[in-house]
């Protein structure tokens, strides 16, 4: 592969050439309910050649036929000539590298029947469909996915690297008539079979979650002083900040770059948020991006003032700075876009106990459902909380959304937890291309004046 | 060699579906063309019934037939016991969807279009950052089974996104459209001329209290709305309950201003096409017809679990086997025009874009989203933006008293059309 590459890319006439070639085989099982849904492998094999002229802009090629990777270049150059950019696009210095990145599991799930997947799938399902009556639909998956990435570029890189990946989900659905409840637990990391074994009670979670948000009742909407669990304050910083620091978002925008100006102030001084693609097996981490920038941890936040943002070489170019290895792409259909890798809120120093002690009325919120960004304007939901009445939590709420401003919410973290983990639930992040492995870590967080949408 | 007939004397049914696609995009960033790209598809699915066990399996790497063989019996022997059946030759829905306007549209062409679609909004909001990304495309599917269906037809898909961004000072402002179609429509620059009086309107800015209101859904707001309602409609959900209208088909569910159609039958438009992606004829069904429920969408296999036939909406992308999707998803217009509707109101909100779409328990037809872009309604003008509002309510709950569907009509994110609905009484959360 390696001499195929660089011979393609020996007879561009591009200023950059580079060219990413991807191998992938996928295991994905489901139970829908009672019934087997899918027991299936796929194949997928395909390239993407990008080409930079300076002083024209980017070109792309990309394809599942590998024989003429050549005349793919070609394609690449000829799309780059047509853009026209008005300053000359520089990249940021990265030193070239070779190296085959490979990976050990301690169970390679690639020697694992099919039918011993299938028996830990099913065996998982059961949990959920024979916990209670009330659940009547299931949604169990099993999914393994092993990746080998070829980087080659036309300034000397040429990188392998083995990408392995295992998930199991479960999702219960409980029905009451017509109130219809889901729960959901995911479990997910680059490791081996080994992983997904002995999590019956992840699934048993989901199932009673399921059930007793039947009996929740829809929160009061209104402002309230709200406690996010680890997995949610993730989620929050990713959504609602995470997004701000991915530099292709300033990097051609005055007001933006005035609006991140680092050094202003984000929050109070207990509160440091960083990125960091090099967290052992974390969903998020690889030894390089998909530009062959090494990844590493970059502080966003610290002590509560912008110090820090995600680049790609030519956003780091562009606005003086140092590329920090957060070029990545949704596989070979996609030129690498500035991305998170795994993101962080750090611990702090509050306990649990202290942090909800002091709150007359507020909510405890957990999980997540989903989140969305419209810059300074974030929504996320909880998959479950609880109202917490003078100090203690009480009873259960549902359907609770937290929206704001991302400024003053940030302003109105006062407490940060001593509790800190990294997430290992299987999330996503949507940014243009389709989901990307992303992993989110937080201590709980406690914010004040939020806005929870409800009845 | 032909894998249909290597398959058939092995299995009592096979399906091979072959697709193969080129796709051309430009890309605008930050007011300026950025990229360019080209996209070669090629992959082949493979479905097979063996002992009653349905498998499937999937390559883009057209030299690995024998692995995707071996894949393939691997999932149809631990594969679930399904009385489906690939269809026998059917008479195609008359659909047109290709144009070679668009297979043969140039590149210049695609930039003059998105340059011009920047000058719209540059027009008005000379500081905004405008992206915009123009595809054009061609689709070849093939599909052969044992039962004799072999068909291939192709389609031309054409879509436009704009991803405009205006910052002043800690105010943000993101609006993001996408328009489709399959036969080229002179009046390609419409949307933008939208986005732009939707921009304009932004300029102005108000404040809102929260408690009961009017609320009037634009289009692409409307959604909040639509989209449970086609989740609630997906046969895969009413086959696994989770449907809120499981069982209810006959019954009177909505009010009578709302009717709800699939119709893959539209020429020109994103979501149609002759056949759906298991060789099944395509047709227009009535959903939800003044209200009263009728039916559902269906592919073969939910259609099989449900004891029913397949409405043709069978959707696949090659890794993934079929399930049920609505084609184009169609909220008929209603009979009031849109002025009458803004005229009407003396206090109340416009929605026209929500924030966390499709987050929280949406198939129970719960939603509960702050909103992206909206605007005060005040004694019958539009009179300005309003920031940190959000909205709830159930879905089916709401609709059962719709006060006014517009005549007029929008489609968006390529494959809805949905009208403005005005909702008399809706809690709206604002933060002072």
């Amino acid at each position: 592969m390696r001499q195929r590459m660089l011979d393609a890319i020996k007879r561009s006439k591009a200023d950059y050439t580079e060219v990413r070639i991807e191998e992938r085989e996928d295991t994905s099982i489901t139970y829908r309910g009672k019934d087997l849904e899918t027991a299936s492998a796929v194949i997928d094999r395909g390239g993407i050649v990008r080409c930079l002229c300076r002083d024209g802009g980017w070109g792309v090629s990309t394809f599942n036929g590998l024989e003429d990777l050549a005349s793919r270049v070609e394609q690449a150059y000829e799309c780059a000539r047509v853009a026209e950019s008005e300053e000359p696009i520089e990249l940021a210095p990265v030193p070239a590298v070779e190296e085959r990145v490979t990976i050990l599991l301690e169970r390679d799930y690639r020697g694992v029947t099919m039918s011993e997947k299938l028996a830990l799938t099913e065996a998982y399902n059961n949990i959920l469909l024979d916990h209670s009556e009330k659940i009547v639909d299931t949604d169990t998956r099993y999914l393994d996915t092993f990746s080998r990435v070829y980087l080659a570029t036309s300034e000397g890189t040429y990188i392998e690297e083995e990408r392995p990946m295992v998930t199991v989900y479960g999702f219960a659905t409980a029905r009451d008539g017509d109130n219809v409840q889901t729960a959901f637990e995911s479990h997910s990391g680059q490791f081996g079979f080994e992983f997904v074994v002995g999590l019956e009670d992840l699934y048993l979670q989901a199932a009673q979650r399921a059930v007793d948000l039947l009996g929740a009742e829809t929160v009061v909407g209104g402002t309230y002083p709200v406690v996010l669990n680890p997995l949610l304050a993730g989620v929050f910083i990713h959504e609602a900040f995470g997004h701000l620091s991915e530099s292709d978002f300033v990097y051609e925008n005055p007001q933006a770059q005035e609006m991140m100006v680092l050094g202003r102030r984000f929050g109070q001084d207990i509160l440091t948020v960083f990125d960091d693609g090099s967290v052992p097996r974390a969903r998020g981490s690889h030894k390089y991006d998909d530009e062959g920038t090494p990844t590493g941890r970059t502080d966003l936040i610290k002590n509560g003032i912008l110090v820090g943002r995600l680049h790609s070489r030519e956003t780091a170019a562009k606005m003086g700075e140092k590329p920090t290895g957060n070029a990545r792409a949704t596989g070979y259909r996609y030129p690498p876009i500035v991305r998170m890798t795994n993101t962080a809120i750090e611990g702090g120093e509050t306990s649990l106990e202290d942090m909800i002690g002091d709150i007359k009325l507020g909510i405890y919120a957990a999980n997540m459902f989903g989140g969305q960004t419209m810059l300074e304007n974030f929504s996320f939901s909880s998959a479950y909380a609880y109202m917490i009445r003078d100090g203690q939590i009480a009873e259960m709420v549902k359907d609770v959304i937290l929206a704001g401003n991302l400024f003053t919410t940030l302003q109105n973290i006062d407490a940060i937890g001593n509790d800190f983990h990294w997430g290992d639930t299987a999330g996503r992040c949507g940014k243009g291309q389709g989901g990307l492995y992303t992993a989110e870590g937080a201590p709980h967080i406690r914010i004040q004046n939020v806005i929870v949408g409800g009845k | 060699m032909n894998i249909l007939e290597r398959l058939s004397s092995q299995a009592e049914q096979v399906e091979v579906v072959e697709v193969q696609g080129e796709n051309t995009s430009v890309g605008f960033e930050a007011n300026r063309l950025k990229s360019s790209q080209v996209e070669e598809t090629k992959g082949i699915a493979l479905r097979m019934v063996r002992d009653g066990r349905l498998g499937f399996a999937a390559s883009s790497d057209l030299s690995a037939i024998d692995k995707l063989v071996d894949n393939l019996f691997e999932s149809a022997a631990y594969g679930d016991k399904i009385p489906i059946s690939f269809p026998g030759p059917q008479v195609p829905a008359g659909v047109n969807v290709f144009d070679s306007n668009i297979r043969e549209m140039p590149i210049p062409r695609l930039v003059e279009i998105g340059r011009e679609a920047i000058d719209i909004i540059l027009e008005v909001e000379p500081e905004a950052r405008v992206n915009v990304a123009l595809e054009r495309g061609v689709e070849h599917l093939s599909l052969r089974n044992q039962a004799g269906t072999d068909i291939s037809f192709d389609r031309s898909p054409f879509s436009l996104f704009i991803d405009i961004s205006r910052v002043q000072g800690d105010d943000v402002l993101i609006l993001f459209e996408v328009v489709g179609a399959t036969v080229w429509d002179e009046d390609t620059l419409a949307f933008a001329r939208n986005a732009a009086r939707k921009l304009e309107l932004a300029q102005r800015s108000a404040t809102i209290r929260s408690g009961r209101m009017p609320v009037l859904f634009a289009p692409s707001g409307s959604l909040v709305l639509a989209y449970p309602l086609m989740l609630g409609l997906d046969g895969k959900n009413v086959y696994t309950g989770t449907s809120p209208m499981a069982r209810k088909v006959g019954e009177k569910l909505l009010d009578r201003k709302i009717t709800v159609v699939d119709d893959p039958t539209l020429d020109g438009r994103f979501g149609s096409a002759p056949y759906d992606d298991e060789g099944v004829a395509h047709r227009r069904t009535v959903l939800i017809d003044s209200g009263e429920l009728k039916g559902f969408v269906y592919d073969l296999k939910t259609a099989a679990q449900s004891g029913v036939e397949s409405t043709g909406n069978g959707s696949r992308s090659l890794f993934s086997p079929p399930s049920p999707s609505p084609t184009n998803f169609v909220l008929e217009a209603g009979t009031t025009p849109l002025s009458d509707m803004i005229a009407g109101i003396d206090e109340g909100l416009l929605a026209d874009s929500a924030l966390g779409l499709g987050q929280g328990n949406v198939i129970s037809g719960a939603f509960s989203n702050s909103l992206g872009l909206a605007y005060k309604i005040e004694k019958g003008e539009i009179v300005g933006r309003v920031k940190d509002v959000s909205i709830a309510g159930n879905v089916y709950d709401l609709l059962q008293n719709v006060a006014a569907v517009s005549r007029e009509t929008e489609w968006i994110y390529n494959n809805f059309r949905l009208p403005y609905i005005l909702l008399e009484d809706m809690n709206v959360v604002a933060k002072q």
